[in-house]
């Protein structure tokens, strides 16, 4: 396969939007039920956060705006997974079912093509949500902004964004190997909602787990350092970008070594 | 329908077959206990973290050993429960087998859930019981073992059905809406919220915590976490729990009949 620049990606990844767009208006209720049902997700998820919190006024250190600042951080970091990875969830049913050899034979990448035909909007409401709660926040704590942090928050959130990405790809590739692996992106999906809480509350080995082995720390807690805690910046909070491009990549060679030894069902 | 079509023999058969099933993917349950187990660190982690910083060792009138039984063994409740039955109705109904279903000599609702029946039993075993005695043992034996086990038993087993029931009722509505998504994230944000799974309701402020008492949903799983951790009730108390618990069984169990019955006439099947 010849390599093919950015540009050409581009290209078709806005071609294949636009048909999914079309296939969606197509079903245009559920579309609209889908997104409240993402709004109650959230509302939800508020509720039961403020509902902890308003008891204590800290958490080890952290007041409550911070805690939500960590909240409203991790669900932004968690919208490009949802947006642009959705079509992850589907993957096993492809391969069960062997219609996933319709993917093998575009003469593009595999991986790149198979989660681009979805773009699953309903992710725009938790982006909303996301973004009220860190401006919220953010005001409350009374931390400065400027163009330079700005550009610093930009980064943290898109980098912060392929740790989940990354543990969905290879939840989702099992499904290579493992026939109804269903519950494996399940099992995976429920860290999303573990990546809001300060890492400092746990012991060092769990510490260790949640930063290396499973690194849900990496979608709050160490970018939020930056802004949080300017004066005491971990060096894995400068690392964080590469240990996140590294995990993105691991994921993706997991995922393709599974399509590449994909042999079909026969039919 | 005759009497005869009303035996239940037929029905344990579904569950037999459901056991035999869902056995054939060990690897689902161990995955989930495992999933129960890092949600078990996360919460001791956070609850704890909570506790040390307030001044006080009881807030709302729960411990914090108290708060970490109610909150795990609603997650193990959670994952006895969940059958996927929206899911797997919803797709019955977009695919067209639904009519396979429905035309069997048998009741759909009833139908429906001695189908899943076999998943019940086997996660009973093989994700509740663990999970209830690692919690039992992790706690020091914090959890009362009396009468009140009788209750909880009792209490499961009815929060069970209306669980269902309440499924079933979504179910329902996917005949009208065709999205199943949507409509099953409500369900489980709504149900897991107002039951107490993910906060115990004692720490609701208090107008919710009234409004969410008159609701069927803390019926599921905060009548029976109740009988574990709150020692202080008493048995005419968990009589009128037991009491309550059942009135929703019967009303949830008619309604969503009468409801099926009715909305199974407008049901629509693309080819098949």
């Amino acid at each position: 396969m010849n390599k093919k620049g950015f540009k050409y990606y581009l290209k078709i990844y806005f071609k294949i939007q636009i048909q999914d767009i079309k296939s969606k208006m197509s079903y245009r209720a559920d579309f609209f039920i889908s997104l409240i049902g993402m709004l109650f997700t959230n509302i939800s998820g508020f509720l039961a956060f403020w509902i902890t919190f308003q008891n204590f006024p800290s958490v080890m250190g952290w007041s409550y705006y911070e805690m939500l600042f960590l909240y409203g951080f991790s669900l932004l970091a968690l919208t490009p997974v949802q947006l642009f990875f959705d079509n992850n969830w589907s993957l096993r049913i492809h391969v069960y079912s062997g219609d996933f050899i319709k993917y093998c034979f575009r003469p593009i990448n595999l991986f790149f093509y198979f989660i681009s035909e979805v773009f699953d909007i309903k992710g725009i409401a938790q982006l909303f949500f996301g973004l009220l709660m860190l401006i919220y926040s953010w005001n409350k704590i009374g931390l400065d902004m400027s163009v330079f942090i700005f550009f610093k928050l930009i980064i943290a959130l898109v980098t912060a964004s392929l740790f989940m990405i990354a543990l969905m790809n290879a939840a989702a590739a099992t499904c290579f190997w493992i026939v109804k692996s269903g519950y494996i992106m399940i099992f995976a999906n429920r860290f999303k909602d573990y990546a809001k809480f300060p890492i400092s509350i746990y012991n060092p080995i769990f510490r260790f787990i949640f930063t290396f082995i499973i690194p849900i720390a990496f979608i709050a807690y160490y970018p939020s350092l930056i802004f949080l805690r300017p004066n005491a910046i971990p060096l894995l909070t400068y690392l964080s970008p590469i240990i996140g491009i590294l995990f993105f990549y691991i994921s993706y060679k997991i995922w393709m070594k599974g399509a590449l030894s994909y042999a079909g069902t026969g039919s | 329908m005759s009497t005869k079509s009303l035996s239940f023999s037929k029905y344990f058969t579904l569950t037999r077959a459901g056991v035999l099933e869902a056995l054939s993917f060990r690897a689902s349950y161990i995955v989930t206990i495992l999933g129960n187990l890092i949600y078990l660190v996360v919460i001791y982690y956070l609850w704890k973290a909570i506790y040390a910083s307030s001044s006080t060792t009881v807030v709302n009138g729960m411990s914090f050993k108290d708060t970490m039984i109610y909150l795990v063994l609603a997650t193990a409740l959670a994952s006895l429960f969940e059958v996927f039955l929206v899911w797997n109705i919803g797709r019955d109904i977009q695919s067209g087998k639904i009519v396979l279903d429905i035309i069997k000599p048998m009741d759909y609702q009833i139908y429906s859930f001695f189908n899943f029946s076999g998943n019940y039993v086997v996660a009973f075993f093989t994700t509740f019981l663990p999970t209830f005695i690692l919690v039992y043992f992790l706690t020091g034996g914090a959890i009362a073992l009396g009468t009140n086990l009788i209750f909880f038993i009792i209490s499961v087993l009815m929060g069970l059905i209306i669980n269902f029931c309440i499924d079933f009722l979504v179910s329902t509505i996917c005949l009208f809406t065709q999205s199943t998504w949507g409509i099953n994230i409500m369900k489980e944000v709504i149900v897991l919220f107002l039951s107490g799974a993910t906060v115990p309701l004692a720490f609701f402020p208090e107008p919710l915590k009234t409004i969410v008492g008159f609701l069927p949903f803390q019926a599921i799983y905060n009548t029976p976490l109740l009988f574990l951790v709150d020692e202080s009730l008493s048995t005419s108390k968990c009589i009128e729990m037991l009491l309550f618990q059942l009135f929703w069984v019967f009303f949830l169990f008619f309604a969503t009949r009468l409801f099926w019955k009715k909305s199974l006439k407008i049901l629509t099947v693309n080819g098949g």
